[in-house]
């Protein structure tokens, strides 16, 4: 499928000038052992305008060499052996045969195994079996593109199973870049990182990128408490953006992906819009996806444009391949229980012993120790099951998958089912010089009650506070009563309180489905016009339907519901087209220096349509029915036709990369974009550069023997952000109820400009002992100013907000990966990897006579996530007790603390300062063992759980400090006497609750965990029919080493900017079991 | 290609000043937002904004009401510990849905092509920005809403003789259509939530309104005081209030708006009658009584009309004093319902106005005392439409004092023994004390002017907080004198709103009066 023609003439010339003369004339990369070439010898040469393989085929021919051509890549092997003629051996060899397999157990073929410092070879058939003579204290080398190199020593064994590990860090690995462009990772001149499929469904989870965690260096991964199906907040290099995304950009097959969100809680009270149905990377099947590469910075992203300014993680996705016919089927079982429970006291019961008083300040009970989060919690489970067919010739590849979710989450009710549906067909035409390729994506999936967080509707609450030694079981059993004087049932719960309901009673009567039906649709065609260029343009449509319904019954807490029930009710469609126009060049420019490139445009357009409706408190007319036109009245505040948020971004941008001998590599790119949310204000297009410089060291000089490789990279890069709509022209008035307008109390932004982040990189890469080590290390720094800030305005103004551009939020930090083969030539294969990244986030400046600005806060928990000048990003603000100079705490003449009025203050910061991952991979004949163990240092979490448990005397700690008598404190009284215990209620009902003297409950929020294991047993099949089974066992999230906030840090409410580092009763973080079953047919 | 940018850039939802063009919308709008935000429902749905506005400060410093709930572990305005977070709602209320919905009628020409709309937009403004002032002291208002940032303040003293100008300026006009033959190309009903297109009583309203304004100044300002209320009373400039079909209620029509107080009290049941008007109607045996509250429910003791002492809810459930008496929805024959009308001034109010008035021997009070007196107290009765009895001429009954059955920490003696019928040869302070006393219970549930009235006369007497939260800026026995100004002024206007800590007089909190507080 190549066709491009070479020209070289010249006597005994090396096989290195060859391929790079070949290279500088086609553009192709030659992927190859330098040593290799060294015992080749010289070649006598004479092709003019000759097909690219006929060259290859005459300069190898009389070599012990063959090639392979992936792409634009070729890759050098030593070739199989076809007699034993050119070395007499002394000793007859003997016959070694063995098997090559992938770490998941599939057959390798085409796998080179060399004898060596022979010429003798061969290359593994289908089945990934090789025969060929050596003697015992021979060396057998496997080398596989994309797979790490084995030395394996023959010894007594003449029956060998060998497993490749897969490398992202080999010399001449393949690596996706912007806009799908495959480039050898030598000539890269900024941070990226690969990962295989194989690491996505090692230990499945429902949201895919929460298999991540903890394998990219520099990547944080939050996922949202809300249940199977949850979204996940996925930032690269610290946050940037105050009012805009922070979210990494999804790429598929080179085409941006739409990544709305379904809208995430943004107040402590949470509530019935604020579900969470999902972020669009959690569809995808894992099984599809061949591979993924996080480009981190905002270089790598320069060629996406605004959206890319947060980093970009490109999804490859697998494909039919010419001459192999292959089924894969995978099922897997994963079970999931609660990995900690809020801890409580046993030893005190309700206030007033009965009744209606929700406390438990009461008096000493025995057998208070009753479990109810046993009842209330179930085991989870996850089962999934997915098919695959792929298949082709030469000129047609076809592939299928179908894959079925179906989980069940920790809470009662809470339901994910998901189908998959995939289709991608290749075809080659007109002498294989166009390239056609589609890809069809269906994906329906319903979500059945996702748990809100925080106060409302939220069953924890009512679980958690519950009085100690009530019983709670009753409530389970009846969580609803008839209610004779209505004729219907209503709530069974003793307590009236808009923070807490029968947690039963929400499970079934207040139950929330997100369903989803997902279209995603991709089409390619590309033609090749001469050797030196070929033009590619794309289309793809992403729609996106939600459907989200609230059924809340009557008997419902009347501040959540008037009497007769609330139905709330929403449809949106996300629509995204794209499409782009690709021209990629590539000219050699004499024999030392070669420019390839691409130019290019593209247009995207992101239009959401719907409309909603909620009967709010005007109700319905009859109880309990659901329907629309059930509705009392209907009020504009909550029903209607929705925003259609309609963003267009059009593009011309441009690459090039000039190479010079391949030492050095040099990138240059650029970009400007237009977006209609720049409408109306005098900027209406941005423009940003960036260059990138790589210096491969190793091919410039002679460098030590135990060096195998050597480079260092710099990069520079600026990108935009374009606002988002309608900030510059926003509504001058809209519905409000019965008829009257609202008028906007934002001040409209019409001299607004794009954000613009500026980043500057620098990298550097060393391989020793043969590629055994490897270390690679990125200092970054990235300035993002021309923040779009929402300001409070004075109300004096006639306006609450107005918008400015101003700021410079910094971001710096190292990122440092080290990987080691321990054990590669025994029988027990060891390698291990380390991730290392910090990330310093600071806000540098806003503007002038601005120092804060406040994110997200939650009027009535006395937390607000807030941006100040000198302070970072997530900086948590709480109220505190007041203290004296000496810093004791003063205490009232009633013997309670005493809080400190007036505005907030700095109690801590949520962002992680470190983190590392320690990931591992053995293998012992059928068997392979990997383990990941990360640590996130650093950083202060708060708990209003915890604040609201201790006021309601639930807490294991108001229990100790009544059994102690009080509350140790350093306090002091009015008349300055010392105070050093407070009585336990006093303290606890002053500080805790919802309202809560928050800064006495921020914890660290540093955790070290054994994220994941999976233990892989390939089944030695010896069938014609299953060509690899495989099984394997895995974990996640077993052990917390390392634990000390009452919730796991990592959990976040909101996958948007705000609520960050703060639990709201949200549900606990899952450990989960799995089983999973890979066959190949 | 870039020409549809613009299109799709704008928000579909959204509403424009050509839309609003039709029908005088343009107009209706922003009349009927101003007029449903002196009490603010102008939002539909939750009101949210009135609970922070006026329901939990001056509803409940005026001793109508106290709330039940917890809020803060009862750390919280009521037991004056003053959350940073509920001070700036009455002040937002004032600029973002009172002046700017006034400056919108400015701006979209209303006050030359309509001068008798306009008048009613002004006297809203009045009506609405003498409540923030009351609450803050100085405010911005000459300024308002000239620039992005850095608001000036004006002088409380500045801010009434503003109020009078403004009232001038509207009396004037409305008298001058009144008195004209000049015709509407609208029918004004439609936007008149108040007096159903009735332009003289507009114009009673706005002389009521000065009336009111002039008594807050009596004592700091006495000259101006008895000026202005002697202006308001001259039959010349058209009257005041005089029957309850005058009454400034605004009406709760539309989808979606509901009277916030009976919201708040019914529907999140976060609101019950206070202890003091409950001691005082209860030991007067006052005849409206059953309309207001409803009866006790809780069931740890017999139903009966029973009010929560403001600052006793430290902690606990809201279940334990849910149960106390409400604002009355249910029981009998109850006063109040989802749609009933907001209150803000009642023809009762202004007779004892008038009584106060001649009292002090001012001119134009028009009856007695005494006679104003007895007619401000049977107005109120047929505006709750109950017998009267023989109420004013109970020379005995005094205030009850209180007892809570729960908990016996928060009972008091009676908070005074003033009695109903008016003694002419009583002192003047008995006769203040008589006629505010009065006055307060006709006003009920208007509480801001209550506090406001309380503040300025010192009557009624009642009870002081239980707990006092306020770390000795707030005195117990002398009350709260204002809210602090909003903490988004100090982070957004902080150079103007610390020079109106030096118009003020004194630190910015609960504990310093504001100018007509202070005796001169």
């Amino acid at each position: 499928s190549f066709s491009q023609t070479v020209t070289i003439t010249g006597k005994r010339m090396a096989l290195y000038d060859i391929f790079n003369s070949i290279s500088k004339q086609t553009g192709y990369e030659f992927v190859f052992d330098e040593k290799l070439l060294q015992n080749a010898g010289p070649v006598d040469i004479n092709m003019k305008s000759a097909p690219l393989q006929q060259v290859l085929d005459k300069c190898l021919s009389n070599k012990p060499l063959s090639y392979n051509i992936i792409d634009k890549i070729i890759v050098i092997s030593p070739k199989a052996a076809i007699k034993e003629t050119s070395v007499a051996a002394e000793k007859p060899a003997a016959t070694i045969q063995g098997t090559v397999t992938d770490s998941a157990g599939h057959a390798l073929p085409n796998v080179s195994v060399q004898v060596k410092g022979t010429t003798r070879g061969a290359l593994t058939d289908e089945k990934g079996h090789f025969s060929l003579q050596a003697e015992s204290n021979e060396v057998l080398v496997f080398s596989y593109l994309g797979f790490q190199t084995k030395e394996i020593t023959v010894g007594s064994n003449t029956n060998l199973s060998v497993t490749l590990l897969s490398s992202d860090q080999q010399l001449g690995t393949v690596v996706v870049t912007a806009l799908g462009i495959k480039r050898s990772e030598k000539s890269i001149t900024y941070a990226t990182q690969q990962v295989s499929g194989v690491e996505l469904t090692k230990a499945k989870d429902p949201n895919l990128i929460n298999t991540l965690n903890g394998k990219v260096a520099g990547m944080s991964i939050s996922p949202s408490s809300s249940g199977v199906g949850g979204s996940a907040k996925v930032i690269l290099r610290g946050n940037k953006s105050g009012l805009g995304s922070n979210q990494a950009l999804y790429v598929i097959d080179g085409v941006p992906m739409n990544n709305s969100l379904t809208s995430q809680p943004n107040s402590s009270y949470g509530g019935s819009g604020a579900y969470d149905g999902g972020d669009p990377i959690s569809n995808l099947n894992p099984d599809d996806i061949e591979s993924i590469s996080v480009l981190k910075g905002a270089s790598a992203a320069a060629l996406y444009g605004s959206q890319g300014a947060n980093g970009v993680i490109l999804i490859t996705t697998k494909g039919g391949k010419a001459g192999r016919t292959q089924v894969n089927f995978s099922s897997g079982l994963t079970l999931s229980q609660i990995a900690y429970k809020p801890k409580f006291q046993n030893s005190y019961g309700q206030t007033g012993g009965t009744g209606s008083n929700p406390q438990s300040w009461g008096d000493k009970i025995s057998g208070g120790s009753a479990d109810n989060l046993s009842s209330y919690f179930r085991t989870g489970t996850n089962l999934t099951n997915s098919i695959s067919l792929s298949g082709g010739s030469e000129k047609m590849q076809t592939y299928f998958s179908y894959a079925n979710t179906s989980a069940n989450g920790i809470q009662p009710k809470n339901k994910l089912s998901r189908n998959n549906l995939n289709f991608k067909e290749t075809g080659h035409f007109l002498n294989d010089k166009l390239t056609a390729e589609a890809d069809v994506n269906y994906i329906t999936q319903t979500i059945d009650n996702t748990p809100l967080s925080g106060f409302y509707f939220n069953p924890l609450t009512g679980l958690y506070l519950f009085p100690r030694g009530a019983n709670l079981a009753q409530y389970k059993d009846k969580f609803e009563v008839m209610n004779p004087a209505r004729r219907l049932m209503v709530q069974n719960w003793p307590f009236n309180e808009d923070v807490q309901q029968n947690p039963w009673w929400i499970v079934n009567r207040n139950p929330n489905s997100l369903e989803r039906n997902r279209l995603l649709l991709n089409a390619s065609l590309k033609y090749e016009v001469a050797s030196w260029l070929n033009i590619q343009a794309r289309g793809s449509i992403d729609r996106i339907n939600d459907v989200y319904e609230q059924k809340i019954y009557a008997g419902t807490i009347a501040t959540l519901a008037p009497a007769n029930g609330v139905y709330v009710y929403s449809n949106t469609t996300t629509n995204q087209q794209y499409g782009d126009l690709l021209a990629n060049f590539n000219i050699p420019v004499n024999e030392d220096i070669r420019i390839t490139g691409i130019l290019g445009g593209s247009v995207r357009d992101v239009i959401t349509n719907g409309e909603k409706f909620n009967s709010g408190q005007e109700g319905l007319n009859i109880a309990n029915k659901f329907l629309i036109q059930n509705f009392t009245s209907f009020n504009p505040l909550n029903s209607g036709t929705l925003q259609e948020n309609h963003s267009q971004f059009q593009s011309v941008f441009g690459s090039a990369n000039i190479s010079y001998k391949d030492w050095v590599y040099l990138d240059l790119t650029a970009r400007n974009d237009w977006s209609s949310n720049l409408a109306f204000t005098p900027s209406g297009s941005y423009f940003y550069p960036s260059v990138g410089l790589n210096l491969i060291l190793s091919q410039m000089a002679k460098l030590p023997e135990a060096i195998s490789f050597a480079k260092v990279r710099g990069s520079y890069a600026q990108v935009g952000n374009s606002p988002l709509a309608y900030q510059a022209n926003p509504a001058q008035y809209t519905f409000s109820a019965g008829g009257t307008f609202s008028q906007s109390t934002a001040v409209p932004f019409t001299d607004l400009k794009p954000e613009k982040t500026t980043s500057l990189e620098f990298g550097t890469e060393w391989r020793f002992f043969n590629n055994r080590l490897s270390v690679d290390a990125t200092y970054y720094k990235t300035n993002t100013k021309n923040q779009t800030l929402q300001i409070a305005a004075s109300n004096a103004t006639y306006y609450d907000s107005y918008f400015i551009n101003a700021g410079n939020i910094q971001n710096q930090g190292v990122e440092a990966i080290v990987r080691y083969d321990v054990l590669s030539d025994t029988k027990l294969k060891w390698n291990t990897g380390l991730n290392f990244s910090t990330n310093q986030n600071r806000i540098k400046e806003l503007a002038p006579g601005i120092n804060s600005f406040t994110l997200s806060g939650a009027s009535g928990s006395n937390y607000v996530s807030k941006f100040a000048v000198g302070g970072s990003f997530g900086d948590i603000y709480g109220s505190v007790l007041q203290r004296d100079e000496q810093g004791r705490i003063k205490i009232d003449a009633d013997g309670k603390p005493i809080r400190q009025s007036g505005d907030l203050v700095f109690v801590g910061n949520a962002n992680t300062k470190w983190q590392l991952g320690w990931n591992n991979n053995l293998s012992f004949k059928d068997f392979t063992l990997s383990f990941l163990i990360d640590g996130k240092f650093g950083g202060k979490v708060m708990s209003i759980t915890q604040s609201m448990m201790d006021q309601y005397g639930v807490s294991e700690e108001s229990g100790a400090a009544r059994d102690a008598g009080g509350v140790k404190v350093n306090g002091v009284d009015p008349s300055g006497n010392a105070v050093t215990t407070v009585d336990a209620q006093k303290w606890y009902t002053t500080i805790g609750g919802r309202e809560a003297a928050s800064g006495e409950y921020m914890y660290n929020a540093t955790t070290v965990r054994l994220r994941e294991v999976a233990l892989g047993y390939t089944v030695p099949v010896k069938n014609t029919f299953v060509k690899a089974l495989r099984l394997s066992l895995t974990g996640r999230n077993l052990l917390y080493f390392y634990k000390k906030a009452p919730f796991d840090p990592e959990l976040t409410m909101s996958t948007a900017n705000g609520m960050s580092g703060v639990d709201i009763f949200m549900p606990p973080a899952t450990r989960s079991y799995g089983l999973t079953l890979n066959a190949t047919f | 290609c870039t020409k549809n940018f613009e299109r799709y850039n704008t928000d579909n939802t959204g509403v424009t000043d050509d839309d609003l063009k039709a029908d005088f919308k343009d107009l209706g709008t922003f009349l009927t937002r101003a007029q449903r935000s002196v009490i603010n429902f102008s939002g539909g749905g939750d009101p949210n904004s009135y609970q922070l506005q006026q329901n939990l400060n001056a509803d409940c410093y005026s001793g109508y009401f106290m709330s039940p709930n917890p809020f803060n572990g009862g750390q919280n305005n009521l037991s004056y510990f003053m959350m940073t977070g509920w001070n700036g709602e009455t002040f937002k209320v004032g600029y973002l849905n009172i002046m700017a919905s006034v400056n919108k009628l400015r701006v979209n020409g209303v006050d030359t092509a309509y001068p008798a709309v306009w008048a009613v937009a002004q006297i809203l403004q009045v009506a609405g920005m003498s409540r923030v002032t009351d609450t803050y002291g100085p405010i911005p208002y000459s300024q308002a809403g000239s620039g992005k940032t850095g608001i000036a303040y004006d002088s409380q003293q500045d801010v009434y003789n503003r109020f009078f100008l403004e009232l001038d300026s509207a009396t004037t006009a409305l008298r001058s259509f009144i008195g004209g033959s000049e015709t509407l190309p609208f029918t004004f009903s439609t936007f008149d939530l108040v007096y159903n297109g009735d332009f003289t009583k507009w114009l009673q309203f706005a002389n009521s309104l000065r009336l009111r304004l002039a008594m807050h100044l009596v004592k700091r300002d006495p000259a101006t005081a008895q000026l202005q209320a002697e202006k308001a009373l001259n039959p010349s400039e058209g009257g005041v209030i005089t029957t309850n079909a005058g009454n400034m209620a605004v009406k709760v029509s539309g989808a979606g708006f509901s009277n916030p107080l009976v919201f708040i009290a019914k529907n999140w049941a976060d609101i019950r009658i206070g202890a003091s008007i409950q001691c005082y109607m209860t030991g007067y045996a006052d005849p409206r009584i059953g309309r207001y509250f409803d009866k006790s429910t809780d069931e740890s003791f017999p139903a009966q009309y029973k009010g929560i002492r403001i600052g006793s809810i430290s902690g606990g459930s809201k279940d334990d004093y849910v149960g106390y008496s409400s604002l009355n929805y249910t029981d009998g024959n109850p006063a109040f319902s989802l749609t009933s009308p907001v209150q803000i001034m009642t023809a009762a109010e202004v007779y004892f106005l008038r009584a106060e008035a001649a009292v002090r021997n001012w001119a134009n009070a028009g009856a007695t005392a005494q006679s104003l007196y007895e007619q401000g107290i049977n107005t109120s009765m047929e505006q709750w439409n109950v017998s009267v009895g023989s109420y004013v001429s109970d020379a005995t009954s005094k205030p009850d004092a209180y007892t809570d059955p729960k908990n016996s920490a928060n009972d008091a003696p009676a908070p005074s023994a003033i009695t109903i019928k008016w003694d002419d040869a009583a002192d003047i302070n008995v006769k203040m004390e008589r006629i505010i006393t009065q006055k307060w219970i006709a006003m009920f549930p208007e509480g801001m002017e209550a506090w406001t009235e309380f503040r300025r006369t010192g009557y009624p007497k009642l009870f002081p907080v239980v707990n006092n939260n306020s770390g000795g800026l707030i005195s117990t026995e002398v009350q709260i004198r204002r809210l602090p100004f909003p903490q988004n002024e100090y982070n957004t206007n902080a150079a103007e709103v610390n020079k109106a800590v030096q118009l003020l007089g004194n630190a910015d909190n609960g504990g310093t009066r504001v100018w007509w507080d202070k005796a001169d």
